[in-house]
């Protein structure tokens, strides 16, 4: 058991749980109406989506690889292939299904794209569907929060000798605050990194540090009670 | 017995068609109810004086209520296959067959207890709005969501036993998943929810809870609470609902999860295949098997990031820009 690298681990997983879902385009309930841009749920749901279908990836990679960043950027790929998946196939759903042009709300100018946004946006909504930027800002959002989710795996795994299914309880448990604080942080829809309110980050970051070192000690005092077997 | 190949690739793609199939159901599901998001609409309408006929279930967010039906049936299986396993040797597959049935029957129970208890509550709550509780609303609506939640939760019970025994199954232990299969429930669980809900959600509040406002456009804050609640004949309720959502959202819904799953095994499998890990397991070519699984990842990201690029430019040149008032 590596004390030291398992807080280590834990926290920088913690901290990029965090950013990650500031970075996905959440519109939560507005969203489900097309009345606000993004996906339509809430950010500890998509974000623990998106996480689980990488860390299920990260766990099969670990069984034949002891690369700690083979295995996160495994549960990273994984992560951003579902949200790529979900966003094009909301995208679909918004367009045939309802009728709706994806649109941002908060800029007049896609950052990326340079494609003006304003004339195309029904009055009295904050935007529908998911445009270019957002798409940009949900695909780094589920690189970010997957790699953070297999990363804590691979510490549980093997720094801490956990189980394969203890690691990954923990490793859950230990994203899930993280994505709930940042959801606090978010208050209800938030468009990604060109968001204004992507600016209140760093306070976020703050608590996720505290949150996950605590977690982190929580590990190796675990880890510490169960030496000699596995737990 | 040598690992075969083309049967991992076969299991991978029922797999894939069994998640399709799941992700259907939930959709369907949660719109009967009218779970998840939509269901703001819902109670809203009742504050507003919109007196509905429409199932008010809201037991949680999707992926958690679905992670628990798929957790509770995958640890009654998996408690059954323990016992009914070593029952028939050799013919595993038989204790399956019966164990897998009764333990996402007991889910489906317990879905019913919760859709019973939230409706009620919920309603109840809503008194001061007087928005009564229909007695042939509630009865009406509680067996169409047990079974579409038993046909989600039979799906995913299924993807976990293929899963936990993929190996097996495909003739070397070795390759079966490192999770139990609860754990592997209880992980497509919280994914079906959440795709559930942040894909499928969007047919039913945006198009089917408006459909007597103008299509082509998002639903503006002044519409919220005012849901269509007469059918084409008579007064709505959710039953018709699943009728509409089946012809397109619940079969997109159900094609983002099978998608989902076909990219992330398929691309674990050639990465396996191409590595040079596949058919003996040689433990020297487990990192390069990783490294191409990875390569083939940011390949399908690239594609799905280039086809949404190109869908959103052609939706709007074609549908153009707002001209409404």
């Amino acid at each position: 058991m590596e004390p030291i690298l398992i807080i280590l681990c834990v926290v920088a997983g913690g901290l990029l749980a965090s950013l990650g879902a500031h970075l996905l385009p959440v519109g939560g309930a507005p969203a489900a109406m097309g009345t606000a841009t993004g996906i339509a749920t809430g950010t500890v749901q998509i974000m623990l989506g998106a996480a689980m279908t990488g860390l299920f990836t990260a766990a099969s990679a670990a069984t034949f690889t002891d690369s700690l960043l083979l295995v996160a950027l495994s549960g990273a790929i994984g992560a951003t292939v579902m949200m790529c998946v979900v966003m094009l196939m909301a995208n679909i759903l918004y367009t045939f299904g309802c009728g709706i042009v994806p649109v941002s709300g908060r800029v007049d100018v896609d950052p990326l794209t340079k494609e003006p946004q304003a004339p195309y946006k029904t009055p009295q909504t904050d935007g529908h569907g998911v445009p270019n930027c957002v798409y940009v800002s949900g695909m780094l959002g589920g690189f970010v929060g997957g790699f953070g989710g297999a990363l804590m795996y691979f510490a549980l795994l093997n720094y801490a000798d956990f189980s394969a299914g203890t690691a990954a309880i923990g490793a859950l448990a230990i994203f899930v605050p993280n994505a709930i604080i940042a959801a606090y942080n978010i208050r209800g829809t938030i468009e990604g990194f060109h968001d204004p309110k992507f600016k209140r980050l760093p306070f976020a970051m703050v608590t996720s540090l505290v949150i996950s070192l605590l977690c982190g000690i929580m590990v190796v005092i675990a880890s510490y009670l169960t030496v000699g077997g596995t737990m | 017995m040598g690992l075969i190949v083309v049967l991992l690739f076969a299991w991978m793609l029922v797999i894939a068609f069994l998640a399709f199939l799941a992700c259907t159901f939930e959709d369907l599901e949660s719109d009967i109810g009218s779970q998840s998001n939509p269901n703001s609409q819902v109670q809203l309408a009742a504050q507003i004086g919109q007196v509905n006929r429409f199932f008010n279930k809201a037991i949680s967010g999707e992926p958690l209520s679905n992670a628990m039906y798929c957790a509770t049936a995958g640890t009654i299986a998996w408690l059954l296959l323990l016992k009914l396993e070593p029952l028939v040797p050799g013919e595993e597959w038989k204790a399956a067959v019966l164990a897998i049935p009764i333990g996402v029957a007991v889910a489906a129970a317990i879905n019913i207890i919760f859709s019973m208890s939230s409706h009620c509550g919920r309603t109840a709550a809503q008194k001061r709005f007087e928005q009564p509780i229909y007695l042939d609303v509630l009865y009406g609506h509680l067996l169409p969501i047990a079974t579409h939640a038993f046909m989600t939760t039979f799906f995913i019970t299924c993807i976990a036993y293929i899963q936990c025994n993929l190996g097996t199954l495909s003739g070397n232990p070795a390759l079966n998943h490192p999770f139990a299969l609860p754990l592997l429930g209880f992980i497509w669980g919280i994914t079906v929810g959440a795709i559930g809900s942040s894909t499928g959600d969007v047919h039913y509040g945006a198009e089917r809870e408006f459909q007597d406002r103008p299509f082509g456009e998002g639903k503006r804050v002044v519409y919220h609470g005012k849901i269509t609640r007469y059918a084409g004949c008579g007064v709505r309720t959710q039953r018709d609902i699943a009728g509409f959502c089946a012809k397109f959202g619940g079969p997109i819904t159900g094609m983002t999860f099978g998608l989902i799953i076909l990219f992330e095994n398929w691309r674990s499998l050639v990465g396996m295949q191409l590595g040079g890990y596949l058919p003996n397991l040689a433990a020297s070519a487990g990192n390069s098997a990783v490294t191409w699984a990875i390569v083939m990842g940011l390949i399908i990201v690239i594609a799905l990031a280039v086809v949404n690029y190109v869908f959103v430019r052609w939706v709007r040149k074609k549908c153009g820009p707002f001209v409404g008032v």
